[in-house]
């Protein structure tokens, strides 16, 4: 009798301590909900309306997007090759493939191995990768990472004005409206963004990046020098110069250099350019966007799409 | 104790047949398994060699082939469980595991598992039914005019591995006749004795062919090689009772080789010609219908049924007909 009873004890025990590690049978309890968003061509399309979806313990960004869409797969399931029949292809000598994000972030493993954890914002496109392999950040999810994080993670968020007057007290109170805490100290793992001119915000390193093109900083736009100041450009999809905004443009962009936190760009040639960039910051503005520029009127979103 | 797997002359149509039939219908076996993931097709695939192995008389190689390939199935089953957490069905959570990671048992890696299980465990069922049926030294024969070294250097093996296993056996007798009082023979020293034993006979061997002439020239004669005296003795005397036996009969001249041509040997190559070109006939119309992930989806139609049915028939060419 007393061995039964320690039997039972000990299968309790091990019981609890399977549980508490995290084991069990099926899938698990839900964690939240998640958001899933379809898009084509650097978001221009959406190829499915936006779904969410509650996550459970063992949830992917895989077992999420099978749940919501019709896909194929390949490398033993490890990537996407097809979303409701839209499948990774080379064509006119450009590939195009599916690539996502969670949170505004590009993830650092397959879909198949990015584990959720309940509030996410899972983004998938569909885009002609051929300029820019990597797009490291985008302003598309937006409050997403500045409001909980990335990668199971929340960061602390630092505003970095240099030389923004008005603009940065706008990106304050837009941020602010968000729900986004700032913090008081700048720190390593902070997410940082950078409000002011492009002649200021170019001496950062990861600003810098944009000036290299965006297949090292992901963002499809320049700022070249001319007559004294600087001017911006809208690049295209093969990251070809198409479109030249006028003197008082601003640019809402997401950049990351190696492996350090996003780090967003509110900026423009000059301050009027800074503040149309920061009167950008919301969902109306930046909802399935890489970047955006404006010239003060409605935003363009980046890469310039054919006219 | 001889092993099942070894080659043990039956009469039989794949015993009969030229190593190079054998090995058209056998590896067209093979060459679908690995070309296909259907587990319909691979099923078929299995179920033919096994025919084909009970056909020719290899049953019992068959059944250990069987029970090994099981094994060894069940083992990619659970190590893919185990290092692979993709599909859509979690079936286990075990939480976090050190080197693997978040660990999930879904159906999908199971079922894949049991697919990569079941096609070794066929290429394990074909490979038991030539090891059993097809002589090596026809094999050897039908070797020796592409790569005469190589052919010769697998003749010595096939023959001095196993005398030095019946030497390793000798030793450990003579070792165990010293009586319970004497000290253990550790395995080390038995090994270095064979090693000294396997090592002089190597020599000796090395020696006679020297003397034979094998180190000059090349043995193919089609290139103007000169042959010793009883290379040039055609295969048929070689094999003669009258004859000393000799330590390498199988490498006669090539001339003997057509000889070895039956009335077999066409109904193997086309069953093996027709089981490979359905097949990939069948890849292009589409009967390898088969993923696992995200989740498991498995194609059973018309194509799949019909080129499994075919693979299953053609198990049955070894059997023996009756005049």
């Amino acid at each position: 009798m007393s061995m039964s009873r320690g039997t039972a004890a000990a299968i309790a025990l091990l019981s609890a301590a399977l549980a508490a590690a995290g084991c069990g049978f099926g899938p698990g309890s839900g964690v939240g909900e998640v958001s899933l968003t379809v898009t084509r061509d650097y978001g221009a399309e959406q190829v499915q309306p936006p779904t969410s979806d509650e996550a459970s313990e063992s949830d992917t960004v895989m077992r999420v997007l099978d749940r919501e869409a019709k896909i194929s797969t390949r490398y033993s399931g490890g990537f996407v090759q097809a979303i409701d029949g839209l499948e990774a292809d080379e064509r006119f000598g450009h590939s195009f493939d599916w690539f996502f994000y969670v949170d505004g972030v590009e993830a650092p493993v397959g879909a198949a191995d990015f584990a959720l954890h309940g509030g996410e914002a899972i983004w998938w496109d569909y885009r002609n990768w051929s300029a820019a392999e990597r797009v490291p950040a985008v302003v598309g999810s937006w409050p997403q990472p500045l409001l909980d994080g990335y990668e199971g993670k929340s960061h602390p968020v630092a505003l970095e004005c240099r030389a923004a007057g008005a603009a940065c007290a706008a990106a304050r109170s837009k941020l602010a409206a968000a729900g986004v805490v700032l913090a008081a100290e700048p720190s390593d793992d902070a997410i940082r963004v950078l409000v002011g001119p492009w002649a200021r915000l170019r001496e950062d390193p990861a600003a810098a990046q944009l000036e290299q093109g965006p297949q090292v900083s992901g963002v499809f736009a320049d700022f070249t020098r001319e007559a004294g100041g600087y001017r911006l450009h809208g690049l295209d999809e093969a990251g070809d110069p198409a479109r030249d905004f006028g003197p008082d443009a601003g640019l809402v962009a997401a950049t990351r250099r190696f492996e350090a936190p996003p780090v967003w760009i509110v900026s423009g040639a000059t301050a009027a350019g800074v503040l149309a960039a920061a009167g950008l910051l919301d969902v109306a503005h930046l909802r399935d966007r890489y970047a955006v520029a404006t010239e003060g009127g409605p935003e363009t979103p980046l890469p310039v799409r054919p006219s | 104790m001889r092993s099942p797997f070894a080659y043990t002359p039956r009469p039989g149509p794949l015993q009969a047949a030229s190593p190079g039939a054998a090995v058209v219908y056998l590896g067209a076996f093979v060459a679908t398994a690995f070309l296909y993931s259907n587990p319909l097709v691979l099923a078929a695939v299995g179920v033919a060699a096994a025919l084909a192995g009970y056909s020719a008389g290899a049953g019992s190689a068959v059944r250990i082939a069987l029970r090994m390939g099981l094994t060894l199935a069940l083992l990619i089953v659970v190590v893919n469980v185990l290092v692979v957490d993709r599909g859509e069905t979690v079936l286990l959570r075990l939480g976090e595991a050190p080197l693997l990671g978040r660990v999930d048992i879904t159906a999908e890696a199971m079922v894949e598992g049991a697919i990569l299980g079941l096609r070794a465990g066929v290429a394990m069922i074909a490979f038991a039914v030539y090891s059993a049926c097809v002589d090596p030294d026809r094999v050897l024969r039908g070797l020796r005019p592409i790569a005469g070294r190589s052919a010769l250097t697998a003749a010595l093996i096939s023959r001095l591995v196993p005398v030095a296993v019946a030497d390793a056996a000798r030793l450990r007798d003579a070792a165990r006749l010293r009586g319970p009082a004497a000290a253990p023979i550790g395995r080390a020293t038995l090994l270095r004795r064979l090693m000294a034993g396997s090592l002089d006979r190597a020599v000796d061997v090395a020696a006679t062919l020297e003397l034979r002439g094998y180190a000059l020239t090349r043995l193919d004669t089609a290139r103007g090689g000169v042959l010793s005296r009883l290379d040039r003795v055609p295969h048929k005397q070689v094999r003669s009772p009258h004859r000393p036996p000799c330590v390498l009969p199988s490498l006669g001249p090539g001339r003997g080789r057509m000889r070895f041509k039956t009335r077999y040997d066409r109904c193997f190559y086309c069953v093996g010609a027709i089981v490979l070109g359905a097949a990939i006939a069948g890849l292009f119309l589409g009967a390898d219908e088969f993923h696992a992930y995200p989740t498991i989806a498995i194609g059973l139609g018309p194509g799949t049924v019909a080129l499994s049915a075919l693979i299953v028939l053609s198990g049955l060419a070894p059997r023996r007909r009756h005049a």
